[in-house]
């Protein structure tokens, strides 16, 4: 009996020496990373996989993941990316092939993003967080004063200056902080405007007439946003939506939870989300998607895969979209249980449907910040809207000229 | 072979591990950056300090620079001296005072940052809220967000936080003055701005250039309050050299461009230390 006991007693001890196979994920410090830090402990729990957690803020996880693809360190199994990062992290084969052909339930324009060639190339990358801009506007305050929903952007700055002065309040209030904050409220505009960043020959394009006309607009929008608006980021614009100090937004689908809660907002019930105003063309929202990816040097790309394809199923993105994360697929959105809850779904559903990305180039972050910061120069006024977009033009074909 | 060696030398054991360290740690990298700087796609390249004089947004961001040292330098230290000498001249009280305006310097950076960037915001802040309360129209008042005014706004908050750096150093030099040259002075009858003029000022120069070269090397890295609040903007107002390079390695990851500007960056500090040591006569 005695020996029985302690050929037990080895074995359990060996069971507990032995190391159990570990699943390294990085992923961002927010609503967007919670979620997916839930659903990995949950699925190590199941497969009996340590997952070890590797949680940064939104700039350090950019450069940690990069150098750990440069580097083949092996050092994540899988990683979080936002959408305008993946042209950069699947360069010179960083990134694993996603051998399974994700299902069609997936929203074209989250799956289109995870594609080396844009669109038609492989698949690196599974949607995680479906996020694209929606138009945050006070619903109360049009009806008050007999305004329908702006569908264009002469509609947004003819209620800007309707509604701000007779309700004390900035009519409009922006991101204009340099780089990506500037740039992500302006690309809506720049598109609908008729512009584009790139010819058909990959040279930077943004000196047009379509474009100035487009600065001129965002600067006439100006005039109705709160003082030092050049400076804002996504926090001090929903800090003017949340103290009903402004009437109106570009936002993100993560900001929506905040209109709604009473502890954090005077305008519970108040604010409406639709889709993006139209002028020449079509209105369109920016995509800001979160894509999951399984670095080139991983040493478990077999289970990364079973993770990511487990993650992104109907049933865990209905849990994550629980949690708070916007999901990336049609049957999420189509939810009854989800769309009693979340009051916006179809608005996001409409705007992820019809979202654009932005240009699929490894230089966007260097072309973002050239970019961002003569359009925040021309917010500023110490530059002309033409002598920005010259010098924008200039720069951009800098960069792209080096990178050949 | 050990033998010899340890008779030759006999200290060589006690300080081969920091050699080592050193070599490995700060050595190594140092000539490795020197060698990303100087390759280009096509290997030995001078391209990237080429690069330097032509890109208008590094000489922007190093004018600023530049800028924003000389005119933090010249009020911190200004400040500071007055502040070592004022609380010197107290007879009671000396080291309360010196301890409470040591408090900021005791802040991270990054804290004291974000509390600037609450006291700054034009509509919620502390700072345009105090001067409504009196009844003063604050909507030109963007400090951090309007382009003329956000590199003073910036340096206003080095100035807070690091002037009783500059006051501890100062104030410290004065404290370990000799009696006897401003016994001396005053006997023979000299005023206390000659005292001052005369006596003073030439013994503190040590701790002067001190002063000024420390704080000098720390303003022509500053990184983390701009980074915060304003990240170089609006626009491109308050960018500098350390914010552009972290631009160019970490978001970029052009780190042969980055090592490049950094070497313009190091070149600038000794060249100004070196003047510094001159004019003062330090080494005499």
């Amino acid at each position: 009996m005695r020996a029985y006991k302690c050929i037990i007693g080895a074995v359990l001890l060996s069971g507990c020496g032995k190391e159990l196979p570990t699943l390294t994920i990085a992923i961002n410090a927010g609503v967007e990373g919670d979620a997916l830090k839930a659903a990995a402990y949950e699925w190590g729990a199941r497969n009996r996989m340590r997952v070890d957690i590797v949680e940064l803020p939104y700039a350090n996880l950019f450069e940690k993941e990069l150098l750990d693809l440069t580097s083949h360190t092996g050092a994540y199994d899988i990683i979080m990316m936002d959408d305008p990062w993946f042209p950069r992290m699947v360069e010179n084969s960083q990134l694993a092939v996603i051998e399974k052909q994700p299902d069609t339930d997936f929203l074209a324009s989250c799956l289109d993003v995870c594609r080396a060639p844009y669109r038609t190339g492989a698949f690196y990358a599974l949607p995680y967080v479906g996020n694209s801009q929606l138009f945050f506007y006070r619903k109360d305050l049009f009806d008050k004063h007999g305004i329908a929903a702006p569908a264009t952007w002469n509609d947004v700055l003819a209620a800007a200056k309707k509604i701000g002065p007779a309700e004390k309040m900035y009519g409009y209030v922006m991101r204009a902080a340099p780089g990506n904050a500037v740039i992500t409220d302006f690309m809506p505009l720049f598109w609908v405007f008729g512009a584009e960043m790139f010819d058909s020959q990959g040279h930077a394009a943004v000196a047009t007439p379509e474009a100035a006309e487009c600065v001129r607009f965002m600067l006439e929008l100006g005039k109705y946003s709160p003082p030092g608006y050049t400076g804002f980021n996504a926090d001090e614009v929903s800090g003017h939506l949340l103290q009903s100090t402004a009437v109106m937004s570009i936002n993100w689908p993560a900001w929506i939870a905040a209109m709604d809660d009473p502890a954090r907002s005077k305008i519970v019930g108040k604010i409406a989300f639709a889709q993006m105003p139209s002028a020449r063309r079509k209105g369109v929202a920016e995509l800001g998607s979160w894509l999951l990816g399984i670095p080139a040097g991983s040493k478990n790309k077999q289970r990364a895969a079973e993770f990511l394809f487990w993650a992104t199923a109907p049933a865990q993105m209905k849990q994550a979209a629980l949690r708070g994360n916007p999901p990336t697929r049609r049957s999420a959105f189509l939810d009854p249980e989800l769309r009693a809850r979340f009051r916006a779904f179809p608005a996001q559903l409409a705007s992820l449907e019809t979202a654009r990305p932005r240009p699929r180039t490894p230089l966007w972050n260097e072309i973002e910040n050239a970019f961002g910061i003569r359009i925040s120069q021309a917010n500023s006024g110490s530059i002309t809207p033409e002598e920005a977009l010259q010098r924008a033009n200039q720069e951009i074909e800098a960069i792209v000229q080096r990178a050949k | 072979m050990i033998q010899t060696l340890r008779r030759s030398w006999p200290g060589v054991p006690w300080v081969a591990p920091t050699v080592v360290l050193l070599l490995a740690l700060s050595i190594y990298p140092l000539v490795f950056s020197v060698k990303v700087s100087l390759t280009g796609p096509a290997g030995f390249s001078l391209a990237n300090y080429a690069r330097l004089v032509q890109d208008r947004l590094f000489l922007q961001a190093l004018a600023q620079t530049l800028l924003y040292t000389a005119v933090a330098l010249a009020i911190e230290f200004v400040l500071g001296l007055a502040l070592a000498l004022l609380i010197d001249s107290l007879g009671r009280g000396r080291a309360l005072f010196r301890a409470g305006l040591l408090a900021p310097m005791l802040l991270p950076p990054v804290v004291v940052a974000v509390i600037w960037r609450l006291i700054y915001n034009p509509q919620f802040g502390v700072l345009n809220g105090t001067l409504r309360s009196l009844s003063i129209n604050t909507s030109a008042l963007t400090w951090t967000s309007g382009e003329g005014g956000a590199l003073a706004s910036v340096i206003l908050v080095d100035v807070w936080e690091w002037t009783p750096f500059l006051f501890l150093l100062l104030s410290a030099g004065l404290q370990a003055l000799p009696y006897e040259p401003l016994e001396a002075a005053r006997m023979d009858g000299a005023s206390s701005w000659q005292v001052f003029r005369d006596v003073v000022l030439p013994l503190l120069k040590p701790v002067m250039t001190l002063a000024i070269l420390l704080r000098t090397m720390d303003l022509m890295r500053i990184f983390d309050q701009i980074f915060i609040l304003t990240q170089g903007g609006p626009g491109f107002a308050t960018e500098t050299v350390s914010l552009y390079i972290y631009r160019t390695a970490f978001r970029f990851f052009n780190f042969g461009y980055a090592a490049a500007m950094s070497f313009l960056g190091l070149g600038l500090t000794i060249v100004f230390a070196k003047s510094l040591m001159r004019v003062m006569r330090v080494s005499k």
